[in-house]
């Protein structure tokens, strides 16, 4: 009896661990084929409902609405051209200010250095509208920094509604992606590389040129890709302290979009989104030919921020640090306090505290209908551990798929990258045609709304950034490594747990902190996804409360920066543990 | 009978996720939902129940119910549950009436009763895409007749105006040198290089004022003239923005004196207790132009006699001068009841103009392509 027992048991146990040894030997399979389907459904499927309008016109094929765009010297050269000047421009701001950040990071010591780190994504998550107060208040003729330049008696600046203030405020959103990403990759220089370079005889400038340059480029090559795509799509921004003299295509898509004029919109986007990818995919085959440099074990030891001594070189460096500092202070810190001086301003200009009360009595007698502030704070929470939950695996799979060799591989990897290339306002008109209204199948409708559809949605922008962390890092890995694993015994996936995984923990933890924070900031999908006001988040509560004061959306918006702040510092605590660097 | 399950959702609030959910797999992406197609049969007055009372779903904007200073949405379903037997859900789709007009081009079925917050584009943009629209004819409801002369702007009577406002320009006394700032009387006026870049406007699609505005050059300089009109003002440093927030933060901000706006915006200043010198109305040429606002009935609404009803109560005098107070706007009815002190900071226009629907479907957005092509290849 207890024999035969035993033996269902362990026939039991052979079982599951045959079903367990089956479900891991096909995991990666599985995981594609999950990730595809998610990619399908959320994204390529809804937007293809908007695309197709480019190319059928009342049920039948054409080529006229591309055609018409085409050959349209005002597109072109008015629209086309100016949008990829403008994001040029942007682009090259924000590698200038980013880079001497990442200088900064990752190769001086100071106290509250990780905690600083930590908070450079905090204008990923910001919203257009917010930006746009903080920099009116900053950059106009009456705001801070024409403040402290009369009182200095110099000149003063005109900046807003004009194309360096559009400049300036692209550089505030994508410099710090830049510099994260440049920070991951210098503190992943080997020491000991550089070391052997000077025991060669090289000078510093020539170790710097041989050995930590080439390792970093490919790093500052993705952040201005990305803030190149990026900028291009740019919108709210532009005309809000730019003007519709400044307008760029993206403005032009929702025009027609906001008239019903599909065919023009959508041959418009897929413009757009040709011109983002076919830079993308140039940057991809950049980023295969960079394989194989070698991932340090030992990182450099980073300087102290206080001079060690008193040479000329020491203190010049120290004073272009304090230099960096102050543009620092006025792109970023000013525009963020202004935002909070607002929210904390009266209607006579005193100090009042009257837009939390706002947020407090919406929050406690505000009808079913109304945004609340608290159920939005927690709805972006959820959604946000969500993206991490679904886009960080997504990301990964994603990583060590198309880092394998084989024919297209770029095509392929620049496909995925086609959530970050597409206009935002065509996938919320593409989510509301395929997911909202969904398909009809056998007189059933079929369609996805709600929190489930809001994580799929956000992780589907998040998890591009989760790829391009953790691709070039998986790349660098010695292949022999993984080969040795496998022969040992090891499936696919134990050998990526086990050997891959812990080897490029920096570049997961750092695409995690981009996929929370994109699916804080997101919005365009969540109004169109959201079930009423009761899935709202907090850029919407945001939008929700703007009127003819500021108050109420500065002081929501307020919180939406100290709800980030303080989740991104909880988690560094946690992500510090596992990888060092990332966040 | 799931098809108003949405709605109804946001009415009752808490119930987190549709009714019906069938669990997620592979990554989470593909929860979907069934709803019944087959409710064309239902067209009695017994399917919008919630809970043995009858449903009216009134789609709206969201500032209508929304808004932070005040709305007159939680009002106006208070009262109106309180003498109808009815809940009352508002629904405030992000996409405003661009939501129904596809939800009626991808053949899916409408989920609301009433909406409220139509105007003049919206109109034409329905008419041109959906050849048997989307709203019924409400011609006979009581107190259409009370509804003003001129602020009607639907030939065929399917909209009915409830409120109306005057875009004008705003200005602020304080900023000159010797705090007297004015601002011009007349469009020409506004050329003089004394105003070079004092005035902030909106771009004119996703905003009604700066389509207001730009209507009201056409009306002034005419369909021949007011290409030219705008690029001397472009010249004259015009700042065109994205909507009529951005540019009112620039105006409070004293980026510039004068800004694009309603004329009752002397209402919110009083109530906050603003400076009247930096909220100053001026309606170029004597004339202010107006943005009335319309409500009318889905054609196939579940609860149509219950929808009429509604809109019967919104032109109600004393609801009219609710609305007007809460909507800060002018009522749309000649007998809305008021307090006498509304005039003294509402201010209308010497003369109210508009285009007529019919010059505005042939026109309109030939008009705006052409003024967005000029302005944005300068």
């Amino acid at each position: 009896m207890r024999a035969t027992l035993r033996d269902h048991a362990s026939r039991a146990v052979d079982r599951i661990r045959a079903v367990a040894g089956l479900v891991e030997s096909h995991a990666l399979a599985l995981g594609a084929l999950a990730t595809a389907l998610v990619l399908v459904g959320v994204f390529y499927y809804p937007v293809a409902t908007v695309f197709v309008d480019a190319i059928v016109v009342d049920g039948r094929p054409t080529i006229e609405p591309l055609v018409s765009v085409l050959t349209s010297r005002f597109y072109l050269v008015e629209i086309f051209g100016f949008t990829a000047y403008q994001a040029f421009l942007s682009t090259v701001a924000s590698v200038a200010l980013g880079l001497p950040g990442a200088w900064v990071l990752a190769r001086f010591e100071f106290p509250g250095r990780e905690t600083l780190r930590s908070l450079t994504i905090l204008p990923f998550v910001m919203p257009s509208i917010m930006v746009a107060i903080g920099f009116v208040a900053t950059f106009g003729q009456n705001g801070t920094l024409n403040a402290v330049l009369r009182a200095l008696g110099l000149p003063t600046i005109e900046l807003l509604f004009t194309l360096p203030a559009i400049v300036v405020a692209h550089a505030f959103y994508n410099a710090p992606l830049v510099a994260r990403v440049t920070t991951a990759a210098w503190e992943s220089v080997d020491a000991s590389a550089i070391e052997t370079a000077r025991s060669l005889g090289a000078s510093p400038v020539r170790a710097f040129r041989d050995v930590v340059l080439p390792q970093l480029l490919p790093a500052v090559a993705v952040g201005a890709t990305l803030t190149f795509v990026f900028t291009f799509a740019s919108f709210p921004i532009v005309l809000a302290l730019g003007g519709f003299q400044l307008a760029t295509v993206e403005v032009f898509i929702y025009s027609r979009i906001q008239n019903l004029a599909y065919a023009e919109a959508a041959a418009l986007a897929v413009v757009e989104t040709v011109i983002s990818l076919s830079l993308t995919y140039l940057y991809l085959r950049y980023e295969g030919r960079q394989r194989a440099a070698g991932q340090g074990a030992r990182p450099q030891p980073r300087r102290s921020l206080w001079p060690e001594s008193v040479t000329s070189r020491e203190l010049g460096t120290r004073l272009a640090i304090v230099g960096y500092a102050v543009v620092v202070l006025a792109v970023f810190v000013v525009p963020i306090a202004s935002m909070i001086l607002t929210s904390l301003t009266g209607p006579q200009g005193e100090l009042s505290l009257r837009h939390y009360r706002f947020l407090v009595e919406r929050q406690q007698t505000g009808a079913a209908y109304q945004v609340r502030p608290l159920p939005a704070i927690e709805n972006s929470l959820v959604f946000g551990a969500g993206t991490l939950l679904v886009g960080v695996p997504m990301g990964v799979l994603m990583a060590v798929l198309t880092t394998r060799d084989f024919r297209g591989r770029a095509l392929v990897d620049a496909l995925s990258m086609a959530p970050l290339a597409v206009s935002g306002i065509v996938v919320g008109l593409g989510l509301l045609r395929g997911l909202v209204f969904g398909i009809e199948v056998f007189g059933t409708r079929i369609t996805a709304t709600g929190a489930v559809a809001i994580v799929a949605a956000h992780a589907v922008g998040a998890y591009p950034f989760v790829t391009r962390n953790v691709a070039p890092l998986l790349g660098n890995l010695d292949p022999r490594l993984i080969e040795s694993a496998r022969s040992l015994g090891a499936s696919r996936v134990r050998a990526l747990l086990d050997i891959e995984l812990p080897l490029v923990a920096a570049g997961v933890v750092a695409g995690a902190a981009f996929a929370f924070a994109i699916s804080i900031g997101e919005f365009d999908s969540t109004v169109v996804l959201a079930e009423g006001s009761t899935s709202y988040t907090m850029p919407v509560a945001v939008e929700r409360y703007l009127g003819r004061r500021l108050g109420p959306a500065t002081a929501m918006g307020c919180l939406l920066l100290g709800v980030t702040s303080l989740s991104f510092v909880v988690i560094e605590r946690f992500g510090g543990r596992y990888g060092r660097g990332g966040f | 009978m799931k098809r108003r399950t949405f709605l109804r959702t946001v009415g009752a609030g808490g119930v987190a996720g549709l009714a019906g959910c069938a669990g997620g797999s592979g990554g989470g992406g593909s929860t979907s939902t069934t709803e019944s197609a087959t409710t064309q049969t239902q067209t009695g007055t017994t399917t919008g129940m919630a809970g043995g009372t009858p449903e009216l779903v009134v789609a709206t904007y969201g500032a209508f119910v929304d808004a932070p200073s005040t709305s007159p949405g939680p009002w106006i379903k208070e009262t109106f549950e309180s003498e109808f037997d009815a809940t009352l859900t508002f629904a405030t789709p992000d996409s405003e009436i661009n939501y129904f007009i596809e939800r009626a081009l991808q053949g899916v079925e409408i989920d609301a009763d009433a909406y409220v917050g139509l105007n003049v584009d919206m109109l034409i943009r329905i008419d041109d895409r959906l050849d048997d629209g989307l709203f019924a004819d409400v011609g006979d409801v009581d107190g259409r007749g009370e509804v003003k002369d001129g602020l009607n702007f639907d030939p065929q009577g399917r909209i009915v105006p409830y409120d109306t406002s005057y875009v004008s320009l705003v200005y602020n006394e304080t900023m000159s040198d010797d705090g007297t700032f004015t601002a011009p009387e007349t469009f020409d006026g506004l050329l003089d290089s004394e105003y070079e870049g004092d005035l902030l406007a909106q771009n004119p699609t996703g905003s009604s004022t700066g389509k207001s505005f730009l209507l009201h050059t056409i009306k002034a300089k005419g369909p021949d003239g007011y290409l030219d009109y705008w690029q001397e003002l472009q010249n004259n440093d015009v700042r065109v923005l994205s909507d009529w927030s951005s540019s009112y933060t620039a105006y409070s901000n004293e980026e510039a004196p004068m800004v694009v706006s309603y004329s009752t915006d002397q209402v919110y200043a009083n109530r906050e207790d603003q400076d009247l010198a930096k909220h100053q109305i001026r309606f170029l040429n004597d004339q202010g132009y107006a943005y009335p606002e319309g409500m009318s009935v889905f054609r196939n609404a579940d609860n149509p006699d219950l929808a009429e009803q509604f809109l019967e109560f919104m032109l109600r005098p004393e609801v009219q001068g609710e609305i007007a107070q809460r909507n800060v706007a002018f009522p749309a009815t000649t007998t809305a009841e008021l307090p006498d002190d509304f005039a003294e900071y509402a201010q209308a226009p010497p003369e109210a103009v508009t285009f007529t629907y019919d010059a505005l479907r042939d026109n309109v957005s030939e008009w705006t392509q052409a003024w967005e092509r000029q302005f944005a290849s300068n």
